[in-house]
């Protein structure tokens, strides 16, 4: 039915890599940025033909976002055609870039994301801004008919989820989520998972650093280079520091991802990786965590607070349990993860996969191309980020709770209702 | 109330003096307050009373925006009136919602739809941001007669209809004239059908999708246009995979 349904609609690829044909001087902004007639556009034995690569702009060029560019640059099936960065240095550095692996000076750079969405001839978009916008622009991203690969973490807030699925389904986007890691770093506990070694998953250690912080830094000139309301975008109004929005990979208070503002902090970021690769051998990733306990810190001191979530189906996940509490694990992942079975084999299931060649990169292009959805599929990263979100609130509150997924909200609490989302500076709106 | 009085004093004191570079140590004490004060009435409402005392004085905007903050997860309808008066101040309009959009207390709504009337600009959209993350059905109205106001307004309140996805807010989407909004108001009606057909009214889904499909036409040219189509397409099929 599906294939049926994309091929009336032209929304399978054949039909749309031959609409795709047109994007050669199709839109003002093609204009703006004319494109060169090369051998490489012509194609050949191993390089589609332009018409038939996915045309492709990058948002977010920084650290992240600029090896994301890297391995899309990389591939024959993408013709890169521009960048989005509020930052001037990234933003020329992303051009130069791409103009040096095509050998032309055509690719774009815009400062606002909108002004790339508005192109025509884009198919596709990687974004990898800090995580306050990744919500607005994968939602502005699908209206505007391009299909998204976002980096983790997917989502700030719990609210935001459920609404970047409604999109990606309303307009049948190919929305993947940017874990490299889930699938390619831990086959030493998922495939042992999965061949039913361990037999009934019981329970998952996992341990990663803690929720962000707020942020106090003091006041510095804005340098010229960045655009800093725009950086700010949706997050509350604070002076420029470059500690404040510096995109190292640190949490310990030199980035944004240190900061409750624009990050979960390591317990989102990586803890994107770890959790995403612990429900992933645990094969939860349809699920979402409905009993979040708080364990408050031991009477003697000696052991910190830490959290633990209860899924539908018994398997409980803990956050930074105490080493001494914790039973012999059946399979660990070095001293990140560790999980454990109930020992009685089980069968054995088809381990989930990348689609294409090349990574979670050919795994977005293959499904940009077929309509299938990709490994990380929007709604599994959003059932994923769920987990280290609750546990973030749980320790903001220092109290258990009660998750009701059907609602998208907490049973008979409705102070922790208040943390659910947080409002978003004018004029930014999801 | 176990929770120390004299240490939260300090804090209060520290708070008042606070700005961004300073040492925020002292606050600790408040975060503290905040976690007990829940099921403790007593404390709650005076760390309540507290903060809003930094927030009606000479306090730094650092200082002002960690109230709103705490006021956003501790806040009751007592706190109404002094963040309402924020709500056209271009530095603390956000933070005012911050704390406002998040407490439940009906005089929070209340508030917020008082303000449509009275805010302008960019302050005005972030009162429609708000009204839309609290859920407001009753501000739909409101809503509606923004839809012919300036592009950036109107378009605000036609995602917010989308957001609401009431019936109500379907009628008001489907009987705006032409302008600016247009994209988004198509976009508002889509997310209304997709509510009509989750809630199983699918005669009034139907005739969103179909009006939609209508407007793109058989052979969409842009990506824009062939995401409408399939939005508007795969709910008509959903229509018929229910009937």
């Amino acid at each position: 039915m599906k294939r049926i349904v994309d091929a009336a609609l032209g929304g399978a690829v054949p039909g749309r890599q031959v609409r795709r044909r047109g994007f050669l001087g199709a839109t003002a902004a093609a204009a703006a940025a004319p494109y060169v007639i090369t051998s490489r556009a012509l194609g050949d034995a191993t390089t589609p033909p332009a018409s038939d690569r996915i045309v492709i702009g990058g948002i977010g060029i920084g650290n992240m976002g600029s090896g994301d560019q890297g391995a899309f640059l990389g591939r024959p099936d993408v013709q890169y055609v521009a960048v989005c960065d509020v930052r001037k240095t990234f933003r020329e550095k992303g051009k130069e870039r791409v103009d040096q692996r095509y050998g032309t000076p055509d690719c774009a750079a815009y400062v606002d994301f909108r002004d790339l969405l508005a192109r025509d001839d884009i198919d596709a978009v990687h974004i990898a801004t800090p995580d306050h916008w990744h919500a607005i622009m994968t939602i502005a991203a699908c209206r505007a008919g391009k299909d998204v690969y976002l980096q983790k973490p997917e989502t700030l807030t719990l609210r935001e989820g459920p609404l970047m699925i409604a999109a990606a389904r309303r307009y049948g986007r190919v929305v993947s989520g940017g874990s490299q890691r889930v699938f390619d770093d831990y086959h030493d506990i998922v495939d042992p998972c999965w061949a039913g070694e361990i037999g009934a998953i019981r329970s998952l250690d996992i341990s990663v650093g803690g929720p962000s912080q707020a942020c106090y830094l003091p006041a510095q000139d804005t340098p010229p280079d960045i655009d800093w309301d725009l950086w700010l975008g949706p997050a509350p109004w604070e002076p420029y520091h470059p500690g404040r929005c510096d995109g190292n990979f640190g949490t310990g208070g030199n980035s944004w991802r240190s900061y409750v503002d624009y990050s979960g902090g390591s317990l989102t970021d990586w803890g994107a990786h770890h959790f995403g690769g612990a429900i992933f051998a645990a094969d939860l990733r349809e699920l979402q965590p409905e009993k979040v306990t708080y364990h408050p810190r031991s009477a003697d001191g000696r052991d910190a607070a830490y959290v633990s979530l209860t899924y539908p189906n018994g398997v409980e996940i803990h956050h930074n349990r105490p080493q001494a509490l914790r039973p012999q694990a059946s399979v660990a992942h070095g001293g990140a993860i560790q999980i454990v079975g109930d020992g009685t084999p089980r069968a054995p299931k088809a381990v989930p996969g990348y689609r294409g060649q090349g990574g979670i990169y050919g795994d977005f292009i293959e499904c940009v191309k077929t309509r299938q959805r990709p490994f990380r599929d929007i709604e599994l990263a959003v059932n994923t980020m769920t987990a280290p979100h609750l546990v973030a609130i749980a320790y903001r509150l220092e109290r258990s709770l009660v998750w009701d997924r059907a609602a998208q909200r907490f049973r008979d609490d409705a102070g922790a209702d208040r943390l659910v989302d947080r409002a978003r500076r004018e004029p930014w709106i999801v | 109330m176990a929770f120390d009085s004299s240490r939260l004093d300090a804090a209060l004191a520290a708070l008042t003096a606070f700005d961004w570079g300073a040492d925020p140590g002292p606050l600790a004490t408040i975060d503290e307050a905040v976690v007990a004060a829940h099921g403790a009435e007593a404390l709650r409402a005076d760390l309540e009373r507290r903060l809003l005392g930094v927030l009606a004085g000479t306090a730094s905007r650092a200082a002002k925006e960690y109230v709103c903050r705490r006021l956003a997860v501790i806040g009751s309808a007592a706190s109404v009136p002094g963040l309402s008066r924020l709500l056209d101040d271009p530095d603390q309009s956000h933070m005012a919602r911050f704390a406002l959009e998040r407490i439940d207390a009906p005089e929070a709504g209340a508030a917020l739809r008082a303000a449509l009337a009275t805010t302008t600009g960019q302050r005005r959209i972030g009162v429609v941001s708000s009204l839309v993350g609290r859920g407001d059905a009753g501000c739909v109205p409101l809503l509606a007669d923004l839809l012919g106001a300036e592009p950036a307004l109107a378009i605000a309140a036609a995602e917010g209809l989308g957001r609401l996805a009431s019936p109500e807010a379907a009628a008001a989407l489907a009987a705006a004239k032409p302008g600016p909004a247009d994209a988004a108001i198509l976009d508002a009606r889509l997310a209304c059908a997709d509510a009509f057909l989750a809630r199983g009214e699918r005669t009034q889904a139907r005739g969103i999708y179909d009006a939609i499909a209508a407007g793109v036409g058989p052979t969409p040219t842009s990506h824009r246009d062939r995401a409408l189509r399939i939005a508007a397409t795969r709910g008509r099929l959903a229509c018929l995979d229910r009937t």
